[in-house]
Protein backbone atom coordinates (compact mmCIF):
# COMPACT_ATOMS: atom_id res chain seq x y z
CA UNK A 1 0.00 0.00 0.00
CA UNK A 2 3.09 2.03 -0.52
CA UNK A 3 4.54 3.07 -3.39
CA UNK A 4 7.03 5.34 -4.66
CA UNK A 5 4.20 7.52 -6.74
CA UNK A 6 2.21 8.39 -4.34
CA UNK A 7 5.04 9.88 -2.16
CA UNK A 8 6.91 11.44 -5.25
CA UNK A 9 2.97 12.83 -5.86
CA UNK A 10 3.17 14.40 -1.83
CA UNK A 11 6.76 15.35 -2.32
CA UNK A 12 6.45 17.79 -4.92
CA UNK A 13 3.02 19.13 -3.30
CA UNK A 14 5.29 20.27 -0.67
CA UNK A 15 7.99 21.28 -3.01
CA UNK A 16 5.80 23.65 -5.37
CA UNK A 17 4.37 25.57 -2.17
CA UNK A 18 8.13 25.85 -1.29
CA UNK A 19 8.81 26.88 -4.71
CA UNK A 20 5.83 29.41 -5.46
CA UNK A 21 7.37 31.52 -2.15
CA UNK A 22 10.70 30.83 -2.88
CA UNK A 23 11.84 34.49 -1.34
CA UNK A 24 9.76 33.58 1.92
CA UNK A 25 12.08 29.99 1.81
CA UNK A 26 14.93 31.18 1.08
CA UNK A 27 15.19 33.56 3.49
CA UNK A 28 13.61 30.48 6.12
CA UNK A 29 16.17 28.24 5.25
CA UNK A 30 19.44 29.90 4.64
CA UNK A 31 19.28 32.91 6.78
CA UNK A 32 19.34 31.42 9.89
CA UNK A 33 22.73 28.93 9.36
CA UNK A 34 24.38 32.05 8.10
CA UNK A 35 24.01 34.02 10.54
CA UNK A 36 25.63 31.79 12.55
CA UNK A 37 28.18 31.20 10.93
CA UNK A 38 29.27 35.44 11.05
CA UNK A 39 28.65 35.23 14.48
CA UNK A 40 30.01 32.43 15.57
CA UNK A 41 32.73 31.88 12.91
CA UNK A 42 34.19 35.39 12.58
CA UNK A 43 32.90 36.86 15.74
CA UNK A 44 33.73 34.03 18.35
CA UNK A 45 36.17 33.17 16.09
CA UNK A 46 38.36 36.46 16.01
CA UNK A 47 39.30 35.76 19.97
CA UNK A 48 39.48 31.90 20.21
CA UNK A 49 41.84 31.34 17.36
CA UNK A 50 42.62 27.49 17.50
CA UNK A 51 40.61 24.40 19.15
CA UNK A 52 42.73 21.24 20.01
CA UNK A 53 40.93 17.98 19.19
CA UNK A 54 43.10 14.99 20.97
CA UNK A 55 46.22 15.54 18.85
CA UNK A 56 44.99 17.74 15.92
CA UNK A 57 44.22 21.50 16.33
CA UNK A 58 41.72 23.57 14.06
CA UNK A 59 40.87 27.02 14.03
CA UNK A 60 37.86 27.48 15.74
CA UNK A 61 36.18 29.08 12.66
CA UNK A 62 36.52 25.57 10.88
CA UNK A 63 35.37 23.82 14.17
CA UNK A 64 32.29 26.32 14.28
CA UNK A 65 31.30 26.01 11.09
CA UNK A 66 31.32 22.34 11.12
CA UNK A 67 29.35 22.10 14.04
CA UNK A 68 27.08 24.54 12.68
CA UNK A 69 26.19 21.98 9.97
CA UNK A 70 24.61 20.05 12.79
CA UNK A 71 22.83 22.91 14.28
CA UNK A 72 21.84 23.63 11.10
CA UNK A 73 20.17 19.98 10.65
CA UNK A 74 19.09 20.02 14.08
CA UNK A 75 16.56 23.25 13.64
CA UNK A 76 15.58 22.80 10.08
CA UNK A 77 14.56 19.43 10.46
CA UNK A 78 12.86 18.94 13.75
CA UNK A 79 10.92 22.68 13.59
CA UNK A 80 9.74 21.80 9.62
CA UNK A 81 8.67 18.68 10.99
CA UNK A 82 6.97 19.85 14.67
CA UNK A 83 5.50 23.16 13.64
CA UNK A 84 4.93 22.20 9.79
CA UNK A 85 3.46 18.85 10.17
CA UNK A 86 1.15 20.02 13.09
CA UNK A 87 -0.18 22.85 10.63
CA UNK A 88 -0.62 20.48 7.91
CA UNK A 89 -2.43 17.70 10.03
CA UNK A 90 -4.47 20.37 12.63
CA UNK A 91 -5.29 23.10 10.49
CA UNK A 92 -5.01 22.62 7.08
CA UNK A 93 -5.71 18.78 7.11
CA UNK A 94 -3.73 18.28 4.37
CA UNK A 95 -2.97 14.91 5.34
CA UNK A 96 -6.82 13.87 5.82
CA UNK A 97 -7.49 15.61 2.06
CA UNK A 98 -4.80 13.58 0.69
CA UNK A 99 -5.37 9.86 2.57
CA UNK A 100 -8.67 9.73 0.90
CA UNK A 101 -7.76 9.89 -2.65
CA UNK A 102 -5.82 6.75 -3.68
CA UNK A 103 -2.84 8.24 -1.99
CA UNK A 104 -2.40 6.02 1.18
CA UNK A 105 -1.87 8.01 4.97
CA UNK A 106 1.16 5.82 4.73
CA UNK A 107 2.40 7.23 1.87
CA UNK A 108 1.46 11.09 2.67
CA UNK A 109 3.74 10.35 5.51
CA UNK A 110 6.30 9.16 3.86
CA UNK A 111 6.70 12.39 1.72
CA UNK A 112 6.66 14.11 4.94
CA UNK A 113 9.34 12.58 6.36
CA UNK A 114 11.30 12.75 2.95
CA UNK A 115 10.14 16.41 2.31
CA UNK A 116 11.03 17.90 5.62
CA UNK A 117 14.53 15.81 5.54
CA UNK A 118 15.10 17.33 1.89
CA UNK A 119 14.61 20.74 3.28
CA UNK A 120 17.01 20.51 6.22
CA UNK A 121 19.79 18.99 3.80
CA UNK A 122 19.15 21.89 1.32
CA UNK A 123 20.10 24.36 4.46
CA UNK A 124 22.82 22.11 5.25
CA UNK A 125 24.33 22.03 2.08
CA UNK A 126 24.58 26.06 2.12
CA UNK A 127 26.76 25.72 4.92
CA UNK A 128 28.84 23.41 3.59
CA UNK A 129 29.13 25.06 0.57
CA UNK A 130 30.50 28.10 2.50
CA UNK A 131 32.62 26.26 4.74
CA UNK A 132 34.35 25.35 1.76
CA UNK A 133 34.62 28.26 -0.15
CA UNK A 134 36.39 29.61 2.53
CA UNK A 135 38.50 27.29 2.27
CA UNK A 136 37.89 25.58 5.79
CA UNK A 137 36.37 22.45 4.99
CA UNK A 138 37.87 19.41 2.75
CA UNK A 139 36.13 19.39 -0.38
CA UNK A 140 35.73 15.38 -1.09
CA UNK A 141 34.90 14.95 2.75
CA UNK A 142 32.16 17.78 2.25
CA UNK A 143 30.53 16.53 -0.52
CA UNK A 144 30.49 13.00 1.69
CA UNK A 145 28.88 14.36 4.25
CA UNK A 146 25.94 15.65 2.18
CA UNK A 147 24.35 12.41 2.06
CA UNK A 148 25.29 11.80 5.60
CA UNK A 149 23.21 15.16 6.63
CA UNK A 150 20.17 13.79 4.41
CA UNK A 151 20.24 10.36 6.78
CA UNK A 152 20.53 12.09 9.87
CA UNK A 153 17.62 14.92 9.21
CA UNK A 154 15.66 11.97 9.48
CA UNK A 155 16.42 11.61 13.25
CA UNK A 156 15.02 14.88 13.75
CA UNK A 157 12.54 14.73 11.56
CA UNK A 158 11.54 11.94 13.28
CA UNK A 159 11.18 13.31 16.28
CA UNK A 160 9.42 16.69 14.97
CA UNK A 161 6.67 14.37 13.52
CA UNK A 162 6.31 12.49 16.67
CA UNK A 163 6.23 15.79 18.99
CA UNK A 164 3.19 17.02 16.37
CA UNK A 165 1.81 13.72 16.89
CA UNK A 166 1.53 13.94 20.67
CA UNK A 167 0.91 17.79 21.42
CA UNK A 168 -2.74 18.43 21.55
CA UNK A 169 -2.06 22.05 21.11
CA UNK A 170 0.86 23.89 18.88
CA UNK A 171 1.50 25.39 21.76
CA UNK A 172 2.57 22.27 23.55
CA UNK A 173 5.26 22.09 20.60
CA UNK A 174 7.52 24.40 22.92
CA UNK A 175 7.77 21.45 25.93
CA UNK A 176 10.48 19.09 24.13
CA UNK A 177 11.70 22.25 21.83
CA UNK A 178 12.77 23.79 25.45
CA UNK A 179 13.61 20.64 27.18
CA UNK A 180 15.57 18.45 24.63
CA UNK A 181 16.09 20.71 21.28
CA UNK A 182 17.61 23.62 22.48
CA UNK A 183 20.08 21.60 25.25
CA UNK A 184 20.85 19.67 22.35
CA UNK A 185 22.24 22.97 20.60
CA UNK A 186 24.24 24.15 23.78
CA UNK A 187 25.57 20.66 25.17
CA UNK A 188 26.01 18.38 21.63
CA UNK A 189 29.86 19.88 21.15
CA UNK A 190 29.14 22.37 18.29
CA UNK A 191 30.69 25.38 20.32
CA UNK A 192 33.19 23.39 22.48
CA UNK A 193 35.25 19.99 21.94
CA UNK A 194 32.99 17.94 24.31
CA UNK A 195 35.91 16.65 26.19
CA UNK A 196 35.18 20.17 28.12
CA UNK A 197 31.96 18.85 29.88
CA UNK A 198 32.09 17.00 33.22
CA UNK A 199 31.86 13.43 32.57
CA UNK A 200 28.37 12.99 33.28
CA UNK A 201 27.25 15.47 30.59
CA UNK A 202 29.41 13.93 28.34
CA UNK A 203 27.35 10.76 28.74
CA UNK A 204 24.61 12.42 28.99
CA UNK A 205 25.79 14.20 25.76
CA UNK A 206 26.52 11.06 23.30
CA UNK A 207 23.32 9.28 24.34
CA UNK A 208 21.43 13.04 22.44
CA UNK A 209 21.70 12.20 18.75
CA UNK A 210 23.26 15.01 17.54
CA UNK A 211 26.78 14.50 19.24
CA UNK A 212 27.20 11.67 16.61
CA UNK A 213 26.18 13.59 14.01
CA UNK A 214 28.62 16.57 14.39
CA UNK A 215 31.40 14.25 15.46
CA UNK A 216 30.95 12.33 12.01
CA UNK A 217 30.82 16.15 10.05
CA UNK A 218 34.19 17.18 11.57
CA UNK A 219 35.31 13.85 11.14
CA UNK A 220 34.74 14.49 6.69
CA UNK A 221 35.40 17.83 7.04
CA UNK A 222 37.85 18.53 9.11
CA UNK A 223 39.91 15.36 9.56
CA UNK A 224 39.05 15.15 13.18
CA UNK A 225 39.03 11.26 14.66
CA UNK A 226 36.66 9.16 13.36
CA UNK A 227 34.21 8.09 16.85
CA UNK A 228 32.85 4.64 15.70
CA UNK A 229 30.20 4.51 18.79
CA UNK A 230 28.30 7.77 16.57
CA UNK A 231 27.19 5.08 13.88
CA UNK A 232 25.53 2.95 16.12
CA UNK A 233 24.07 5.53 17.81
CA UNK A 234 22.18 7.29 15.08
CA UNK A 235 21.04 3.78 13.52
CA UNK A 236 19.36 3.32 16.87
CA UNK A 237 17.85 6.56 16.78
CA UNK A 238 16.85 6.67 13.14
CA UNK A 239 15.31 3.24 14.09
CA UNK A 240 13.29 4.38 16.87
CA UNK A 241 11.88 7.15 15.62
CA UNK A 242 10.80 6.63 11.82
CA UNK A 243 8.65 3.97 12.94
CA UNK A 244 7.23 5.36 16.22
CA UNK A 245 6.76 8.86 14.97
CA UNK A 246 4.86 7.43 11.82
CA UNK A 247 2.63 5.21 13.96
CA UNK A 248 2.13 8.14 16.58
CA UNK A 249 0.63 10.52 13.59
CA UNK A 250 -1.05 7.35 12.13
CA UNK A 251 -2.87 7.26 15.82
CA UNK A 252 -3.53 10.89 15.95
CA UNK A 253 -5.00 10.80 12.38
CA UNK A 254 -7.17 7.61 12.66
CA UNK A 255 -8.97 7.38 16.02
CA UNK B 1 -17.81 8.15 6.11
CA UNK B 2 -14.32 7.70 7.16
CA UNK B 3 -14.71 3.81 6.99
CA UNK B 4 -16.56 4.32 3.70
CA UNK B 5 -13.80 5.85 2.37
CA UNK B 6 -11.17 3.60 3.63
CA UNK B 7 -9.56 6.20 5.81
CA UNK B 8 -10.81 4.25 9.15
CA UNK B 9 -10.75 0.58 9.58
CA UNK B 10 -13.94 -0.78 9.94
CA UNK B 11 -14.47 -2.45 13.54
CA UNK B 12 -16.75 -5.05 11.74
CA UNK B 13 -17.85 -6.09 8.76
CA UNK B 14 -16.22 -4.29 4.96
CA UNK B 15 -16.74 -1.93 2.61
CA UNK B 16 -16.54 -2.44 -1.07
CA UNK B 17 -16.85 0.32 -3.71
CA UNK B 18 -17.24 -1.02 -7.30
CA UNK B 19 -16.27 -5.06 -6.61
CA UNK B 20 -13.04 -3.71 -4.17
CA UNK B 21 -12.23 -4.09 -0.63
CA UNK B 22 -11.47 -0.42 0.25
CA UNK B 23 -9.52 -1.03 2.98
CA UNK B 24 -7.25 -3.28 1.64
CA UNK B 25 -6.98 -2.64 -1.87
CA UNK B 26 -7.31 1.24 -1.30
CA UNK B 27 -5.10 2.53 -3.99
CA UNK B 28 -7.41 0.37 -6.23
CA UNK B 29 -11.20 1.38 -4.98
CA UNK B 30 -10.50 5.38 -4.31
CA UNK B 31 -9.52 5.87 -7.94
CA UNK B 32 -12.98 5.69 -8.68
CA UNK B 33 -13.98 7.61 -5.37
CA UNK B 34 -14.99 11.33 -4.73
CA UNK B 35 -14.69 12.62 -1.27
CA UNK B 36 -16.11 15.63 0.15
CA UNK B 37 -15.42 16.04 3.69
CA UNK B 38 -17.70 17.42 6.47
CA UNK B 39 -14.65 19.69 7.72
CA UNK B 40 -12.78 22.19 5.30
CA UNK B 41 -9.84 19.94 3.43
CA UNK B 42 -9.09 22.71 1.22
CA UNK B 43 -5.29 23.36 0.52
CA UNK B 44 -4.86 26.87 1.49
CA UNK B 45 -1.26 26.65 0.19
CA UNK B 46 -2.50 26.33 -3.30
CA UNK B 47 -4.97 29.37 -5.17
CA UNK B 48 -8.06 27.64 -6.32
CA UNK B 49 -7.69 26.81 -10.24
CA UNK B 50 -4.29 25.43 -8.92
CA UNK B 51 -5.36 22.79 -6.01
CA UNK B 52 -8.40 21.18 -8.00
CA UNK B 53 -5.55 20.31 -10.69
CA UNK B 54 -2.83 19.06 -8.02
CA UNK B 55 -5.93 17.23 -6.27
CA UNK B 56 -6.51 15.78 -10.04
CA UNK B 57 -2.88 14.58 -10.47
CA UNK B 58 -3.45 12.30 -7.20
CA UNK B 59 -5.87 10.07 -8.96
CA UNK B 60 -3.21 10.48 -11.83
CA UNK B 61 -5.12 12.71 -13.92
CA UNK B 62 -2.50 14.77 -15.82
CA UNK B 63 -2.32 18.48 -15.69
CA UNK B 64 -3.51 19.37 -19.22
CA UNK B 65 -6.80 17.46 -18.69
CA UNK B 66 -7.39 18.07 -15.29
CA UNK B 67 -6.60 22.36 -15.94
CA UNK B 68 -9.26 21.51 -18.26
CA UNK B 69 -12.01 19.51 -16.26
CA UNK B 70 -11.41 21.95 -13.66
CA UNK B 71 -11.97 25.51 -15.48
CA UNK B 72 -15.55 23.61 -16.28
CA UNK B 73 -16.12 22.48 -12.92
CA UNK B 74 -15.47 25.95 -11.30
CA UNK B 75 -17.84 27.58 -13.95
CA UNK B 76 -20.66 25.14 -13.13
CA UNK B 77 -20.27 26.28 -9.33
CA UNK B 78 -20.08 29.54 -10.28
CA UNK B 79 -16.71 30.12 -9.19
CA UNK B 80 -14.81 30.99 -12.86
CA UNK B 81 -14.20 34.20 -11.53
CA UNK B 82 -12.16 33.27 -8.24
CA UNK B 83 -9.54 30.89 -10.23
CA UNK B 84 -6.59 32.90 -9.25
CA UNK B 85 -7.76 33.54 -5.73
CA UNK B 86 -6.47 31.33 -2.71
CA UNK B 87 -8.68 29.75 0.12
CA UNK B 88 -8.56 32.87 2.23
CA UNK B 89 -10.00 35.13 0.08
CA UNK B 90 -13.22 32.63 -0.39
CA UNK B 91 -16.58 32.88 2.22
CA UNK B 92 -17.31 29.56 3.01
CA UNK B 93 -20.32 29.00 0.76
CA UNK B 94 -17.51 28.96 -2.00
CA UNK B 95 -15.38 26.75 -0.26
CA UNK B 96 -17.83 24.38 0.17
CA UNK B 97 -18.60 25.02 -3.31
CA UNK B 98 -15.12 24.27 -4.08
CA UNK B 99 -14.40 21.65 -2.20
CA UNK B 100 -17.29 19.45 -3.67
CA UNK B 101 -15.52 20.90 -7.04
CA UNK B 102 -12.57 19.26 -6.24
CA UNK B 103 -14.39 15.99 -5.53
CA UNK B 104 -15.80 15.90 -9.19
CA UNK B 105 -12.37 16.62 -10.82
CA UNK B 106 -11.28 12.62 -10.83
CA UNK B 107 -14.56 12.39 -12.56
CA UNK B 108 -15.75 9.42 -9.91
CA UNK B 109 -18.40 6.64 -10.31
CA UNK B 110 -19.35 7.15 -6.12
CA UNK B 111 -19.26 10.31 -4.53
CA UNK B 112 -19.43 11.14 -1.31
CA UNK B 113 -20.43 14.46 0.37
CA UNK B 114 -20.95 14.66 4.04
CA UNK B 115 -23.13 17.46 5.21
CA UNK B 116 -22.19 19.52 2.17
CA UNK B 117 -24.84 22.16 2.53
CA UNK B 118 -24.72 23.01 6.50
CA UNK B 119 -24.73 26.57 7.26
CA UNK B 120 -25.00 27.58 3.13
CA UNK B 121 -27.49 29.91 2.12
CA UNK B 122 -29.88 28.87 -0.12
CA UNK B 123 -28.64 30.24 -3.03
CA UNK B 124 -25.59 28.30 -2.67
CA UNK B 125 -27.72 25.24 -1.51
CA UNK B 126 -29.55 25.17 -4.80
CA UNK B 127 -26.64 25.14 -7.05
CA UNK B 128 -25.24 22.48 -4.76
CA UNK B 129 -28.48 20.63 -5.14
CA UNK B 130 -28.84 21.09 -9.33
CA UNK B 131 -24.98 19.71 -8.99
CA UNK B 132 -25.88 16.63 -7.28
CA UNK B 133 -28.83 16.12 -9.36
CA UNK B 134 -26.91 16.44 -12.61
CA UNK B 135 -23.94 13.89 -11.10
CA UNK B 136 -27.08 11.53 -10.40
CA UNK B 137 -28.18 11.90 -13.84
CA UNK B 138 -24.78 10.80 -15.03
CA UNK B 139 -24.79 7.69 -13.04
CA UNK B 140 -22.98 8.41 -10.26
CA UNK B 141 -23.94 7.13 -7.21
CA UNK B 142 -24.35 10.07 -4.40
CA UNK B 143 -23.78 9.19 -0.77
CA UNK B 144 -24.90 12.21 0.96
CA UNK B 145 -25.30 12.42 4.69
CA UNK B 146 -27.60 15.55 5.90
CA UNK B 147 -29.20 16.75 8.89
CA UNK B 148 -31.89 18.53 6.21
CA UNK B 149 -35.35 16.01 5.57
CA UNK B 150 -35.76 18.54 3.11
CA UNK B 151 -32.72 18.17 1.61
CA UNK B 152 -32.57 13.92 1.64
CA UNK B 153 -36.40 13.70 0.48
CA UNK B 154 -35.82 15.90 -2.78
CA UNK B 155 -32.74 14.27 -3.61
CA UNK B 156 -32.52 10.70 -2.84
CA UNK B 157 -33.70 7.85 -4.10
CA UNK B 158 -33.28 5.64 -0.95
CA UNK B 159 -33.17 7.25 2.93
CA UNK B 160 -31.00 5.98 5.29
CA UNK B 161 -32.26 7.10 8.79
CA UNK B 162 -29.06 6.73 11.23
CA UNK B 163 -29.22 7.45 14.80
CA UNK B 164 -26.95 6.88 17.73
CA UNK B 165 -25.26 4.49 15.25
CA UNK B 166 -27.75 2.67 13.79
CA UNK B 167 -29.86 2.17 10.62
CA UNK B 168 -33.36 2.75 12.15
CA UNK B 169 -35.40 2.03 8.54
CA UNK B 170 -33.79 2.49 4.81
CA UNK B 171 -36.23 3.01 2.08
CA UNK B 172 -37.26 5.69 -0.53
CA UNK B 173 -38.48 8.46 0.63
CA UNK B 174 -42.36 8.20 -0.55
CA UNK B 175 -42.02 4.94 0.92
CA UNK B 176 -40.69 5.73 4.77
CA UNK B 177 -43.36 8.81 4.79
CA UNK B 178 -46.19 5.89 3.85
CA UNK B 179 -45.31 3.73 6.45
CA UNK B 180 -44.75 5.67 9.01
CA UNK B 181 -46.81 8.29 9.21
CA UNK B 182 -49.70 7.51 6.79
CA UNK B 183 -50.75 9.35 3.40
CA UNK B 184 -53.49 11.78 4.88
CA UNK B 185 -52.37 15.33 6.05
CA UNK B 186 -50.84 15.53 9.45
CA UNK B 187 -51.94 18.97 11.78
CA UNK B 188 -48.88 20.56 13.29
CA UNK B 189 -49.28 23.21 16.41
CA UNK B 190 -46.37 25.33 14.94
CA UNK B 191 -47.21 28.66 17.84
CA UNK B 192 -49.54 27.81 20.54
CA UNK B 193 -52.95 28.34 18.96
CA UNK B 194 -51.82 28.30 15.48
CA UNK B 195 -52.60 25.04 14.12
CA UNK B 196 -50.98 23.95 10.56
CA UNK B 197 -52.43 21.37 7.94
CA UNK B 198 -49.88 20.21 5.55
CA UNK B 199 -48.87 16.91 4.13
CA UNK B 200 -46.17 14.16 6.00
CA UNK B 201 -43.23 14.72 5.14
CA UNK B 202 -39.60 12.73 6.10
CA UNK B 203 -38.50 15.36 8.94
CA UNK B 204 -42.29 13.65 10.80
CA UNK B 205 -40.97 10.36 10.10
CA UNK B 206 -37.05 11.30 11.33
CA UNK B 207 -38.59 12.18 14.49
CA UNK B 208 -41.03 9.81 15.29
CA UNK B 209 -38.47 7.17 14.32
CA UNK B 210 -36.06 9.12 16.50
CA UNK B 211 -38.67 10.49 19.09
CA UNK B 212 -39.52 6.86 19.99
CA UNK B 213 -36.24 5.74 20.37
CA UNK B 214 -35.31 8.53 22.74
CA UNK B 215 -38.00 7.67 25.01
CA UNK B 216 -37.02 4.10 24.96
CA UNK B 217 -33.37 5.04 25.72
CA UNK B 218 -34.95 7.70 28.71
Amino acid sequence: MTGWWGIRCVWLRYFDVYRKSLFYSVVTTFVEPTLYLIAFGFGLGGIIQTVHVGDIEVSYRQFIFAGIVGQTILFQAFFEAAYGSFIRMYYQRVFQAIATTPITLSEVLWAELIWDASKATFASSAVLVIGTFMGDFNPIGAIIALPLCFACSFIFVGLGLFVAARSRTIEEISYPQYLLIFPMFLFCGIFFPMESLPKVLQWIAWALPLTSVVSLVRTLTLGLPFQIQALPILLIWLLVLIPWSRRAMTRRLIK
Amino acid sequence: MNCISGFYPATSGSVSILDTDVYSHPKHARMHLGVCAQEDTLDSDFTVLDQMVRYGTYFRVPVKEGRSRSLALLERFGLDGRRNDLVEQLSGGMRRRLQVARALVSQPKVLILDEPTTGLDPEVRRILWDVIAEERSRQVAVLLSTHYMEEAERLCDFVAILHQGRILDCASPSDLIAKHIGTGEVEEEIRKGVRWKRPPNLEDVYLKLTGSHLEQTA
